[in-house]
């Protein structure tokens, strides 16, 4: 299953980890500067640290162990505290060679000095053409650099429960305005029943949207990031679901992957839901009662280009301090372009791969029948094709998303709107930037 | 071993020990060898982190130049702290467990204070098992029991909710207004116990006779309680009081829990929630300076109450 999930939500385990780490902070030691990495192949015998998230992903490893017996690969699961146990690490100077870091992190990381640029090995930079475009220049930076390779994306589409559409006599909406209008249709017909919910909590999700509207959250420029989290483009988005909720269109009382979202699912209080391609397997295990119910279609768009947005997904990154770093690129390379090892992550932890290679893997080219057997699966990857390729993250992303959220929570709650929340999360982002001495300024 | 022990004997009885310990050697080799237990984890896993937390609280970071330069902390004086007074969140996070502390300790220390007086009356049978049932709740860990009371609390699965909403109550236990009340409920179930069993063991040691002699002046079970059993026990009362004004300062898991259920809990919602919010956008340094004015605002207001109260209570 998706990292996202996961890491966003609940866990006895991470409040408790949380109150640990309270206990102890750390400092950051000023680094030297990163000389050029080398790139040659270390002779005899070599150990690579992998740290990650993905159930199963010993059992990929497993298998390039068996193949390689000169690069041997020794795997972690910080599923419990990802980034905590990583800047820890980091700090300790006991970080592994590679780890998994989801997009959306990667800036923060890098203002941590937490990589090493593999552009020195030819093989890192020749995978660019492997992989889907938009992830390229996520983890390049947008630059020349090689800082990670794209692992898996979350490429978004709209989830319909067809039978309820049908049953009202509601047409599967294409664009915004149509969806508003069948989330208008929907309550009338049953006041109990609504289109979809707003997870307040759940900036990840709503960055995703922002992402499909053309918004660019950050710039940079005259050497100061450029904020921009409360761009028109935003503002429109913001605006499309303030009035949603204003006109109890949705529901804005289920936390996403809750067991309060799956009871308002099964008792078809919900007829629709946004989400990424990790998602099918969500309703899949959860809502088993509902199968041949479900089917998924493009994302509604705001123009005529069709653009899609992502949430969540993963890079597994080049950390600093790696001694092989020409073994890594190695394995990283088959670990996220080779088909038996995609074919093998998406079957044991439901990675829906970043690479073009992984689109045409055989289990992705099938109906499902959870599905209807429909082959959803072409659906994703013709979204992930139509994803703005010049979205930046920031470097204070959590920080800013914690602000998004707690804004936007208001907002649901009537104290504000969803448009006063982006102007919260621009301010939080200026402010964070400071307090981290990273020059920033609001863009326009 | 017979040996450190008879030793340590004869310091207890001898009158001029204490002095003479000072000079002693092989006795301060013994103590020592007694308080390292303490002291070593005291030092490692206590001072030293606040230290560390001092320390940290006091630096800032700066960069080199670029969009991704590369930082290094540095001393910034009391900048963090200047920070911290004028961060709105923080002082509406205090304001709002000041709120909670106001109403949920005196309602927690009483509901203690009656059940142990019940316990302490001749009249309960089942004494144990009523004093083992109102104590259970302390054994259960503060995450599992904020998660057991966020499904009573859900409105899709709970079945208290059901049973409101059929009887035509419309409870909301997350919406705004009342999601801090639901963590002082939870708060409240989890510790009444525990204080109670404060309170009822300080019951225990007033000997018998005086409840005699009351008796024999013609005093009620009722005034009994009030005028002597109440105010005996007063050091007990006031001592609950400050580990429950320190419970509430460091309010976290309660409403950490809720949160995952609720938006209407949000990130800054308690002092120690805003410190591990700013911890995670990696900004330790004013983290630390968070945590320092928490604990000194904790340890003024314990030692305040402490002060205010000795005389009264005998301390």
């Amino acid at each position: 299953m998706s990292s996202t999930v996961t890491r966003i939500r609940l866990g006895a385990v991470a409040v408790a980890a949380s109150v640990a780490v309270l206990a102890g902070c750390s400092s950051s030691a000023p680094s030297a500067k990163t000389s050029a990495a080398s790139c040659a192949p270390a002779k005899g015998k070599v150990t690579l640290q992998y740290w990650n998230t993905v159930p199963g992903m010993d059992k990929v490893v497993a298998l390039w162990n068996k193949k390689n017996p000169d690069i041997q690969v020794e795997t972690k699961n910080i599923s419990n505290d990802q980034y905590g146990t990583l800047g820890n690490a980091l700090k300790a100077g006991k970080a592994p060679d590679l780890a998994q870091v989801g997009y959306d992190e990667l800036p923060n990381l890098r203002t941590q000095s937490a990589f090493v640029d593999a552009s020195a090995c030819s093989a890192a930079t020749a995978a660019k053409s492997k992989f889907v475009p938009w992830t390229w220049s996520q983890t390049s930076f947008g630059n020349t650099g090689v800082f990670a390779l794209p692992q898996d994306t979350g490429p978004m589409a709209l989830y319909v429960r067809s039978d309820i559409f049908k049953k009202y006599g509601v047409a599967i909406p294409t664009t915004w305005d149509e969806y508003a209008a069948a989330a208008q249709k929907l309550h009338k017909a049953d006041s109990k029943l609504d289109i979809t919910f707003f997870d307040p909590n759940n900036a990840e999700w709503f960055n995703g949207l922002l992402w499909q509207s053309d918004s660019q959250m950050y710039g940079y420029s005259g050497g100061k990031w450029q904020v921009t989290v409360a761009s028109q483009q935003s503002k429109q988005v913001a605006d499309y679901w303030q009035k949603l909720i204003s006109g109890k269109l949705v529901r804005t009382d289920l936390a996403h992957g809750s067991t309060q979202m799956y009871a308002a699912y099964q008792q078809n209080q919900i007829a629709s839901y946004i989400g990424a391609a990790w998602g099918y397997s969500m309703f899949r295990d959860n809502l088993p009662k509902q199968a041949g119910k479900w089917t998924i279609v493009p994302m509604p768009t705001w123009g005529s280009d069709g653009a899609s947005g992502d949430w969540g997904g993963s890079t597994v990154a080049f950390m600093k301090g790696s001694k092989h770093l020409y073994e890594s690129v190695k394995f990283n390379t088959w670990l996220n372009t080779d088909p038996e090892a995609l074919a093998l992550e998406n079957q044991l932890g439901g990675l829906y791969p970043a690479a073009d290679a992984g689109l045409q893997l055989p289990a992705l080219s099938k109906g499902v029948p959870y599905y209807n057997n429909e082959k959803i699966f072409d659906v994703f990857a013709a979204s992930s094709k139509k994803i703005n390729t010049s979205f930046a993250w920031g470097p204070t992303q959590k920080t800013v998303n914690l602000a998004l959220q707690d804004a936007m929570a208001k907002a649901a709650a009537g104290d504000g709107t969803l448009s006063d929340a982006l102007a919260a999360a621009q301010a939080a982002a200026l402010k964070s930037m400071k307090d981290q001495a990273i020059p920033a300024a609001a863009g326009k | 071993m017979t040996d450190i022990a008879t030793r340590a004997t004869r310091v207890v009885r001898s009158p001029g020990g204490r002095r003479r310990l000072n000079g002693g050697g092989p006795r301060a080799g013994t103590i020592f060898a007694f308080v390292i237990p303490f002291f070593l984890p005291f030092v490692l896993f206590y001072l030293v982190p606040v230290g560390y937390a001092l320390w940290q609280s006091v630096r800032v970071v700066r960069r080199t130049g670029g969009q991704y330069g590369t930082s290094y902390t540095t001393f910034g004086g009391f900048e963090q702290y200047g920070k911290v007074f004028q961060n709105d969140e923080f002082w509406s996070s205090i304001g709002r467990i000041g709120l909670f502390g106001i109403v949920q300790v005196p309602v927690m220390l009483f509901v203690a204070l009656v059940i142990a007086l019940l316990l302490d009356t001749p009249l309960l049978r089942l004494k144990s098992a009523f004093r083992i049932a109102a104590f259970m709740p302390y054994a259960v860990p503060g995450v599992i029991a904020a998660i057991m009371w966020s499904y009573l609390y859900s409105p899709q699965l709970s079945p208290v909710v059901d049973l409101l909403n059929d009887i035509g109550l419309k409870p909301d236990f997350l919406g705004p207004g009342a999601v801090l009340w639901s963590a002082a409920n939870i708060s409240t179930w989890l510790w009444t116990g525990y204080n109670m069993l404060i309170m009822f063991s300080a019951l225990q040691s007033i000997p018998q006779e005086l409840y005699e002699a009351a008796k024999l002046d013609g005093a009620s079970n009722w005034a009994i309680a009030w005028r002597i059993k109440v105010p005996i026990i007063a050091p007990s009362i006031v001592l609950t009081t400050v580990f429950s004004i320190i419970g509430t300062l460091q309010l976290y898991a309660e409403p950490a829990v809720l949160r995952q259920i609720s938006s209407n809990i949000s990130s800054t919602f308690t002092p120690n929630m805003l410190a591990y919010a700013v911890a995670s956008g990696n900004n330790y340094q004013q983290a630390a300076a968070i945590s320092v004015v928490i604990a000194v605002i904790t340890f003024v207001l314990s030692f305040g109450f402490m002060r205010l109260t000795s005389k009264r209570a005998g301390l």
